[in-house]
């Protein structure tokens, strides 16, 4: 594999990592949880894909069953996860291990826990290095400080033996980053990544981020709740309600011609620079609240919240139907699909 | 608006050079440590707030904003007397409180409420709702149960909340309904200044965007002031008529929201804008990126708290500290390159 000299998304690419269907459910007490439902996407081989939504959408889900770590009463109930020509969702806890770190790498939100404090931070890089590779302790030494020196940690040679209290939020986290990359992943999943940290801190740290896998032509998968960020980064965007794909999209289409009256919700929800003109105008609210899990009403989940709902929107539940995007480009990855019986009209 | 109540320019809220400094050297046996053959017992003193002044005029809303650490929380609490200020003077409607003890703060609270940045952890889990939100206005006005039942139904429908939910407990709500609760406590003794600690931080967008409505449409009713402290750019441009950044304990700069976003004087603030995430545009390669970190609290630096992360900083950065001082317009700026002396003489 040479996986440095994959090209950016273009518009003919067998997809890195393709979902299909992918159903995640918890079995509790209180009913089934239908964390994830049906999910299909398609990952490029380095691109960056926006995972978004609030609390409950469902969406560090998809990427723990994509790593294989979802724990009882959870389950990968339905779908495929076809990675590399195989589908993760049947691989035995053994054959997930080798990729786990090797292929596919994950970076958590809180840096705090995410790193061992009863080891140096030399050890924890080190250590994915010598579970997937066959170099000596010289050169995985050597790779490390290579690796922290890249994230922008100064006097790696040192720091390489400090204890993870010894450093800052902001620093842990590049850290953290550094173990994920230094394996060379073709995929890296960051859950929420910035979120703990302070904006400037946030800022740097995205671009660290994109600077390591466009060097390395990793595809991203950012998950987070933050739409702004997400725009930022991503070639396309994923947008999750209640553990179901509602949008999917090219991001610049995404945010400037949202089709579903929930991503529209969303945007308008973010107090835009618009809206200072002198008088002070009401942010555009979604009302009510996300509805609780284990009762969905039937039909679209969003329906009790949507302006736009219909008698048939309490009825059935729509389907994510791709249309072309506009403009932008050919081929299928360019499409912009929504799940909405009565999406919005994109004005000209 | 309250039309004509005492002076009318007269400031609601005022805080002069307000300092907060906390003792974290912990017991006498924790500090020994021995240097050049000699037992010391050093100090280890946070300095959260700095010399800090601002001043909150009635029906006005003044937004703090900068990172985690940097004491706009500690300013908060220091104000509403939750902790006790370590020198400075706090104001509210011209009336000392900067010494007043439990018994004193009781008539002020009544002027001054609070709403918290966490509603699982601002809200007493054995409480009914009903208890939670008059709680305030038993404290301070008493009143009879039937009294007390009318004014919490009132308040209920106020925040947006059914009066089905008089007697439930907080664990029966979502965040955003807890949050809605918090703000009907607060409101329950008309309160003249609300000091509102990142009260949409903890909440889902969709959330966070009906509590700032809520928040801006009371206000517009009641026409009390807020004191708001985010570290969300965005929520404190909506909200805000003047805006205070802080760093490291320091009002580094303050002035009218219009002003501060379309022309921020203070390297640190401008910083902070360019570092903030825009919908719908690429992140760009860094211009105004800020490089390292907050220093430490316990042992400031010199001069100019920020100059070690200053990509403009000069000699005298470190030997002086600058002061906050007007720049025109209602904008003051603490740093040395704004100073009238140095800054455009002509003008």
């Amino acid at each position: 594999m040479t996986e440095s000299s994959m090209p950016r998304p273009g518009n003919v690419t067998t997809p890195l990592l393709s979902v299909k269907g992918l159903r995640t459910w918890f079995h509790t007490f209180g009913g089934i949880v239908k964390a994830v439902d049906g999910v299909s996407f398609d990952v490029a081989p380095g691109e960056i894909m926006g995972l978004v939504g609030e609390s409950g959408g469902g969406k560090s889900m998809i990427g723990f069953s994509i790593m294989g770590l979802i724990d009882p009463p959870g389950r990968v109930e339905a779908g495929s996860i076809e990675f590399g020509g195989r589908d993760l969702a049947r691989l035995g806890e053994d054959e997930m291990r080798s990729i786990r770190g090797k292929e596919i790498a994950m970076i958590f939100q809180d840096p705090m826990t995410a790193l061992n404090p009863l080891y140096t931070i030399g050890n924890q890089i080190e250590e994915t290095l010598a579970l997937h590779t066959t170099l000596s302790a010289r050169e995985r030494r050597e790779k490390a400080i290579e690796m922290l020196h890249k994230v922008g940690i100064p006097q790696p040679e040192q720091r390489l033996h400090h204890y993870p209290h010894q450093f800052s939020g902001g620093m842990r986290q590049r850290v953290v980053i550094a173990i994920a990359m230094i394996a060379r992943p073709r995929l890296l999943i960051a859950d929420e990544p910035t979120t703990a940290l302070d904006v400037t801190i946030q800022a740097q740290l995205l671009r660290l981020m994109r600077q390591q896998v466009e060097e390395s032509g990793t595809s991203l998968i950012l998950i987070t709740h933050d739409l702004a960020a997400v725009s930022q980064m991503a070639d396309t965007i994923v947008v999750l309600y209640c553990g179901r794909i509602v949008e999917r999209g090219p991001a610049g289409d995404i945010i400037a011609r949202p089709r579903h009256p929930y991503t529209r919700g969303l945007i308008d929800s973010i107090p835009h620079e618009t809206d200072i003109d002198g008088a002070k105008r009401r942010l555009s609210q979604i009302p009510g609240n996300v509805p609780d899990i284990r009762k969905l009403p039937p039909g679209c989940a969003f329906a009790p919240r949507c302006p736009r709902a219909s008698g048939l929107c309490r009825m059935q539940d729509p389907v994510l139907s791709e249309r072309e995007g506009t403009g932008d480009g050919q081929g299928p990855r360019r499409l912009h699909a929504t799940a909405c019986h009565h999406p919005l009209t994109v004005s000209p | 608006m309250n039309g004509v109540k005492t002076a009318e320019n007269a400031p609601l809220l005022e805080v002069r050079d307000l300092e907060q400094r906390f003792d974290v050297s912990g017991s006498l046996i924790d500090r020994l440590r021995f240097s050049g053959g000699r037992v010391s017992a050093p100090r280890r003193i946070v300095h959260a707030v700095n010399g800090v002044s601002l001043s909150i005029r009635r029906g006005e809303v003044l937004g703090i904003v900068g990172e985690s650490g940097c004491g706009k929380s500690t300013l908060a609490k220091t104000i509403v007397k939750l902790n006790e200020p370590t020198a400075g003077q706090i104001l509210i409607d011209g009336e000392d409180i900067t010494h007043h003890d439990f018994t004193q703060m009781r008539p002020v609270r009544r002027k001054m409420q609070m709403i918290f940045q966490d509603p699982y952890a601002s809200l007493n889990p054995r409480q009914k709702v009903r208890d939670i939100i008059m709680e305030p206005y038993l404290e301070s006005q008493g009143g009879s149960v039937p009294d007390r039942t009318e004014r919490a139904l009132a308040l209920l429908e106020k925040v947006g909340l059914g009066t089905e939910h008089l007697d439930r407990y907080p664990h029966q709500f979502s965040g955003g309904q807890r949050q809605r609760i918090g703000i009907a406590r607060s409101l329950s003794v008309q309160p003249d200044l609300i000091i509102a600690d990142e009260p949409v931080s903890a909440l889902d967008v969709s959330i966070q965007a009906q509590i700032l409505n809520l928040l801006m449409d009371l206000k517009d009713e009641f026409g009390f002031s807020y004191l708001f402290i985010t570290h969300d750019l965005s929520v404190v441009r909506h909200i805000s008529d003047r805006i205070g950044v802080m760093y490291l304990g320091f009002m580094v700069e303050t002035g009218p929201t219009g002003t501060i976003f379309s022309a921020p004087k203070h390297p640190y603030t401008r910083a902070l804008l360019a570092a903030a995430p825009q919908l719908g545009t690429k992140l760009g390669p860094a211009t105004e990126q800020l490089g390292g970190e907050v220093p430490s609290a316990i042992d400031l630096p010199r001069g100019c708290p920020f100059r070690q992360r200053c990509p403009l900083a000069f000699a005298r950065c470190a030997e002086e500290r600058p002061v906050l001082v007007p720049v025109g317009g209602g904008q003051s700026v603490a740093c040395h390159l704004h100073e009238p002396a140095i800054a455009e003489p002509a003008a």
